[in-house]
């Protein structure tokens, strides 16, 4: 296999039919469409618990989704799987994928989740459980990964956008929930309105960790000031998560493959 | 962490209760039932509706002066609520004297609060429907229970608003195409990009044994075609993010932040004070499951004053032959003929030492009785007394309790 070294695209298929290749590739292929279902079944499942434990209620009800914690929580928890299985990929495969792949797994588990446990089971309506969207954020990792070719680069630039478009990234689909309606005399978000009518009995409005009012002039910059520092805090994050990758890449059992 | 905790003994209780068929009222310790908050005069304005219709639970409450100090007080934060498997009825408005609780508040022991919920039914089904309050830190405080009964067609249920900018709207299904749409089109995006990689099948080993072979050339393995489709993948991305926030600021330019922060309830004007009673001595003889309750009564007011009933932990015994009262449904905890009470009515400013029994075995079903096996074995009570003219007036009594055994 010494001549594989060209350059990709690294099809052998070209190499005149030796019989040992054509079932070496067979072999490849066989092995792929064992693990990388397996891969996703494991993602799916590390990270819609590990979400669902850090994030868990922010992104379950659409009245929890507020400008000061969600989008702060949501980039720190949601790094994580990109971080690690981003440098583990392109370290050992240089595969840019980790970012959206995990992300993916996580979307298709947490709509499962939704639907199963809270419409069909508990009988909330699915527009106010639905989960958010953060695909663009993996495909935002993975390409700046791709192009810089760094981990440097990607946690810096990579992990600043992840923090920073995580409102702005959602805002088309939640911005028709944060319309105002009036009840009894009092203003309320269209969102409030959903989690006041549909009875939870074990969440009591105060549980809910959201922005209250301050004394100190925001005013109206508290998104864009949340998504800033969301951003920096996420770069940080996203490098030690990545340097986490480097030390799972490291250790002998994977080493022990080849 | 604690979201999950909760969500989990949401469902645990949801399933239990739906195995069940009933409550989970008796699973909390005896003396927090008792002297934490006194619900009373539980109404529903009817036990059977049909999907769409309306029903009004109301009620009154006191928070109990003997509020354990070990627990987080209902002074702090508190929310009333309804407890009710998953919403199978939505809540149109809850007030308590007078004021909306779509927020949090407090409530103040000692003071008496009126509460009404009004709710409409969503699933059919037949349901243990109780008043609740939520307590920051000490968890739901349950009310007394009624059952409720909804017939008709689930798919037929409504629920409307109207936003303050005229628009009306579905509650039921408001926002939700929109989500899909956009959720459908990133999952299929990245799905994309997942292929691209994909389909240079096989992926594992031989990019795993390539990448081992390059060294520190191993960037070598990504070609001029995947660098040129991750810029137009990031691209599409930014800009698909951009434009989708700027076409929902046009579409919606006027948005609110989620509304939050405690209101304030003015507790209600208690009127004169026409009784006060202190506890002396309260024991329960556990084989007879009778509670004796020594304490000093002294009537303030101009007429004679009987004692109609003890309420304790939800449990009502009564004096039949003072206010006779019959349980509203099968699991109503009325005990229509427990309370003997000695000395009694006291006439007008007298102070008279006033002994009661309640007899039932209501303590023991209701797993009151564990509470000899609990560190701070403390009973309080509310006790209903009535004037000749049959005007009512109600006093807290509490304090230590002592079993006797034999
Ligand atoms: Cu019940």
């Amino acid at each position: 296999m010494a001549e594989d070294s060209a350059p990709p695209p690294a099809s052998p298929s070209t190499q005149s039919g030796v019989a040992n290749l054509a079932e070496q590739r067979r072999a490849y292929i066989q092995f792929d469409m064992l693990v990388i279902p397996l891969i996703v079944l494991l993602f799916m499942g590390i990270f819609s618990f590990h979400f669902a434990l850090l994030v868990g209620d922010w992104d379950y009800w659409v009245d929890w989704r507020d400008r000061r914690w969600w989008p702060l929580v949501t980039p720190l928890c949601l790094a994580v799987l990109p971080g690690v299985f981003g440098y583990l990929l392109w370290e050992r495969l240089r595969l840019p994928l980790a970012g959206t792949l995990t992300i993916l797994c996580l979307t298709v588990a947490s709509w499962i989740s939704r639907y199963l446990n809270f419409y069909l089971f508990a009988d909330f309506p699915m527009n106010m459980v639905w989960p958010s969207t953060y695909v663009a954020l993996g495909l935002i990792f993975d390409c700046i990964l791709l192009l810089s070719r760094s981990f440097f680069w990607t946690g810096l630039a990579g992990g600043f956008l992840f923090g920073l478009l995580v409102y702005p990234l959602n805002w088309p689909l939640l911005a028709p929930y944060m319309v105002p309606v009036e009840l009894h005399g009092t203003m309320l978000t269209v969102a409030d309105l959903q989690g006041y009518e549909y009875v939870r009995t074990a969440i009591p409005e105060y549980v809910r960790k959201i922005e209250q009012s301050t004394l100190r002039t925001f005013g109206e910059a508290v998104t864009p000031l949340t998504a800033v520092f969301a951003g920096f805090v996420n770069i940080l994050n996203t490098w030690l998560w990545m340097w986490v990758g480097y030390l799972g890449a490291k250790a002998v059992w994977i080493r022990k493959i080849t | 962490m604690s979201a999950v905790l909760r969500w989990l003994v949401a469902m645990g209780l949801a399933l239990v209760a739906s195995a069940v068929g009933a409550h989970g009222e008796k699973a909390q310790m005896p003396q927090l039932r008792m002297s934490t908050v006194h619900w009373f005069d539980l109404e529903v304005s009817t036990t059977k509706l049909s999907v769409n219709d309306e029903i009004v639970v109301r009620g009154r409450f006191m928070p109990s002066m003997h509020w354990p100090h070990h627990v987080e007080s209902i002074e702090d934060t508190a929310f009333l609520n309804i407890g009710v498997p998953g919403p199978a009825f939505v809540r149109l408005e809850s007030r308590v004297n007078g004021v909306p609780m779509i927020r949090s508040t407090r409530f103040f022991r000692g003071e008496t609060y009126e509460f009404m919920i009004r709710m409409k039914a969503r699933k059919p089904g037949r349901y243990h429907v109780h008043p609740l309050i939520n307590v920051k830190g000490t968890g739901p405080i349950i009310g007394p229970g009624r059952w409720i009964e909804v017939g008709g067609d689930p798919a037929a249920f409504e629920l409307k608003a109207k936003t303050l900018l005229g628009r009306e709207i579905d509650l039921e299904s408001y926002g939700f195409a929109n989500v899909l749409g956009w959720s459908a089109f990133w999952f299929l995006l990245g799905l994309s990009w997942f292929v691209y990689w994909l389909w240079k099948c096989p992926i594992v080993i031989p990019r795993f044994k390539q990448r081992d072979e390059l060294g520190v050339d191993a960037d070598r393995m990504i070609t001029r075609t995947d660098r040129r489709t991750g810029l137009i993948y990031l691209a599409v991305t930014l800009c698909a993010i951009v434009g989708g926030y700027q076409y929902a600021q046009a579409s919606y330019p006027i948005t609110t932040p989620l509304q939050t922060g405690r209101v304030d309830v003015p507790p209600a004007d208690p009127g004169p004070r026409v009784v006060t009673a202190t506890m002396v001595e309260a024991r329960y003889r556990i084989p007879g499951r009778s509670f004796r309750i020594e304490m000093e009564v002294t009537n303030h007011g101009d007429k004679a004053l009987s004692i109609g009933e003890m309420a304790a932990g939800n449990l009502r015994f009564i004096n039949a032959a003072v206010k006779p009262v019959q349980p509203a449904d099968e699991d109503d905890l009325v005990a229509v003929d427990s309370l003997r009470v000695e000395n009694a009515p006291i006439p007008p400013g007298e102070t008279r030492t006033v002994v009661i029994y309640a007899d039932d075995a209501l303590w023991e079903t209701q797993r009151m009785t564990t509470m000899i096996k609990s560190p701070d074995a403390n009973v309080a009570a509310l006790l209903f007394f009535y004037d000749t003219d049959g005007r009512r007036h109600h006093v807290e009594i509490g304090g230590p309790m002592i079993p006797v055994f034999g």
